[in-house]
């Protein structure tokens, strides 16, 4: 009772003293506020660049406790058979496509990143003689050039967004749970999307290994985090264009299966032993668990605690103008404070009502900055949301709530710390006699 | 019958620069409850300061100091700091009011002093009641820059009165006011003793002295005569 009394005592002097200075007390909050807001801005922007990037990795290396393996793809048929109609895992082959007019040179031959120039060479095969000159192999000697483009192909077996939660950026991802049909269907990525709005090409498209060029229908865009033009199309449209044996082919990159975690133990043991017998060596077969957040916390947290110490700074400078402050007010309020202690006010109350004022400051900066940071975080992200879809739909980080809290609390106590230990030590007999 | 005040040969020195200063050189006082008693003294002459030590503002060098039969010579300050709000109640020649705050508010903030709780409403009508008791209930609302010398000191002794004290110190609470309006002040705080209160009251005023129940004149220290009644 006598502890909550005096709780509520310095409180109520504590609110009196901020009510009668108000100049001072806004004049307090400015030079913290900044301080404050660095905290929360450094505390949001981390959690957001932490998001971001795991986002960014989930796409290209899967979801957290995702299982992986890369098999050789001699292994293709197997693993294709295998995965048929299971919901738990998915695989996906990578190849090559050219869609556009048939027989000519593609304008991004190679496969890289279509640019303004009309293309850009990405990786090329090599081939070097006896006397170690080594020259590129060219796709398709002696084709003209022409409107067409190549991109990567990556077939797959099921929805492997729930692996790697690619961003559908307009239409549809594919669906696997209808027939499939003669006419594939694809989904590009954004590279691929920009080369077929910039260049007019035929809906044509050129398999290796296929028993006919097909016509694709592209039903969806979605941002995979590729660098080159790429497709995503159901194996089993593919297959029907081409034997499951081409899929052995060197020319295709090998097979990459994820698994669902939870539910793996049976299929890793069945796809071992079935990949074991198909002439696939064991030690070729590795099965990798996705640990992108352990693995990228270390260098988060340091580069959170080298923000956050520069923001540490700016909010010491805030405390430096909430202690000169609460000098200046102790030194104003020396008659206050000694008549307080002349009517029974204990030194440790009278400590309670400094700090609790200056901890009143610091919690109403500290709110007053989350809520501009709040504000500040909508405002970025409705004007650049358009152009950074990390920053698209962005929630403001409770962390950094709770930072600018813990801020305004350090700042308050820091801040009225040596004027509360003043204003407890103020001698009543000299101050009323004087 | 205990006394309320009982002090045997209360000394305090100052530490100044050069040497040591006596301030108090053996003072015994005692007052009982409802008596009034007037300190008369020079300036320098150590009014004040028995008055601080007597209020437990600060601590005496030497001596027994005995608040209803207990030793409160060496009272720890958190025992102090209680007693300043349970057993005293003072009044300054400067009023020492807060300007940011109205007349019973000003009272009021005797009641919030971390000795116990008591809810706002009660609060207010204890202020009010002790704005009342010195007659100028009517300005409780006012804030001390609004109000004359002569009302702010009422204002101050009513916060003085509003936990209900047993004894009264007042250090020149007429100094600044004019005679007419002092009279009013020390009708005042004469009048809580009628409620059994013990009144301290220093003044350089002789008029004032005489409406004591006692006059002690402070020389050098010590007190040189006691009488029952001065009339001057």
């Amino acid at each position: 009772m006598r502890l909550s009394g005096r709780f509520r005592s310095s409180l109520i002097i504590g609110g009196q003293g901020i009510r009668a200075r108000k100049m001072r007390t806004f004049l307090s909050m400015v030079s913290l506020f900044l301080g404050v807001l660095a905290v929360v801005t450094v505390q949001a922007g981390s959690v957001i660049a932490q998001r971001a990037l795991l986002s960014d990795i989930e796409i290209s290396q899967g979801k957290d406790g995702t299982v992986r393996t890369y098999l050789p793809s001699k292994s293709s048929p197997v693993a294709l058979e295998l995965l048929k109609g299971r919901a738990d895992a998915a695989g996906l082959t990578t190849g090559k496509a050219v869609i556009g007019e048939p027989g000519v040179k593609p304008l991004n031959e190679g496969g890289g990143p279509l640019d303004e120039g009309g293309g850009f060479r990405g990786a090329m095969s090599m081939t070097c003689d006896a006397s170690g000159q080594c020259r590129p192999v060219e796709d398709n000697p002696g084709a003209p050039p022409g409107q067409a483009i190549e991109v990567a192909m990556k077939s797959v077996t099921g929805d492997i967004r729930q692996f790697r939660p690619f961003r559908v950026e307009a239409g549809e991802w594919l669906d696997s749970s209808s027939a499939p049909s003669l006419s594939p269907r694809i989904v590009v990525n954004k590279q691929a999307a920009e080369g077929f709005a910039r260049h007019k090409v035929p809906a044509e498209m050129r398999v290796e290994g296929a028993v006919a060029n097909t016509t694709p229908r592209i039903v969806g865009v979605v941002d995979d985090g590729s660098w080159g033009p790429t497709i995503y199309i159901r194996s089993d449209e593919l297959l029907n264009w081409m034997s499951v044996e081409s899929l052995s082919d060197e020319r295709y990159g090998g097979v990459e299966l994820m698994l669902a975690p939870g539910s793996t133990a049976d299929l890793q043991q069945t796809l071992r032993s079935r990949l074991v017998a198909s002439g696939v060596a064991s030690e070729e077969i590795s099965f990798q668990t996705v640990n992108s957040l352990k693995e990228m916390q270390s260098q988060l947290t340091l580069m959170r605690w080298i923000f956050l110490g520069m923001a540490g700074l700016v909010l010491l400078i805030g405390v430096a103008g909430i202690l000169n402050v609460g000098l200046a007010t102790v030194g104003e309020r020396i008659e206050e404070f000694a008549l307080r202690r002349a009517v029974g006010t204990p030194r440790l109350l009278l400590a309670g009502i400094v700090l609790a004022e200056t901890l009143l400051t610091g919690l109403l900066t500290a709110a007053f900055a989350i809520g501009v940071g709040a504000v500040g975080l909508k405002a970025v992200s409705v004007v650049l949301g358009s152009r950074e879809p990390f920053l698209q739909d962005v929630a403001f980080p409770w962390e950094a709530g709770v930072a600018g809290v813990i801020a305004g609390l350090v700042a308050g106590v820091l801040g009225g710390l040596i004027p509360a230990v003043r204003a407890a030590r103020i001698p009543i007999a000299t101050v009323m006699r004087a | 019958m205990t006394p309320l005040i009982d002090i045997t040969g209360l000394t305090k020195t100052l530490k100044g620069q050069d040497e040591p200063r006596t301030i108090l050189a053996g003072v015994d006082l005692t007052v009982h409850a409802g008596e009034s008693v007037a300190i008369l003294g020079r300036s320098g002459s150590g009014k004040s300061t028995l008055l601080s030590l007597i209020g437990l503002f600060d601590r005496a060098d030497g001596g027994r100091y005995l608040l209803n039969g207990n030793d409160i010579t060496r009272v720890p300050e958190r025992k102090a700091a209680a007693l300043r709000s349970e057993e005293f109640g003072f009044v300054f020649q400067r009023f020492f009011l807060l300007k940011h705050l109205t007349a019973v508010q000003n009272v009021s903030m005797a009641l919030v002093n971390g000795q116990g709780w008591l809810p706002r409403r009660k609060r207010k009508a204890k202020a009010m009641e002790a704005l009342e008791r010195v007659g100028i209930g009517h300005l409780a609302k006012h804030k001390p820059p609004r109000l004359s010398g002569g009302e702010q000191q009422r204002v101050a002794i009513a916060r003085a009165l509003v936990r209900e004290p047993k004894i009264l110190l007042a250090d020149e609470p007429t100094g600044a006011l004019d005679t007419e309006t002092g009279n009013l002040v020390v009708e005042a705080l004469r009048s809580a003793t009628d409620r059994g209160c013990g009144l301290i009251l220093v003044t350089h005023d002789h008029d004032h002295a005489a409406k004591m129940g006692r006059v002690l004149q402070l020389t050098n220290g010590v007190f040189d005569r006691e009488s029952g009644r001065v009339v001057v």
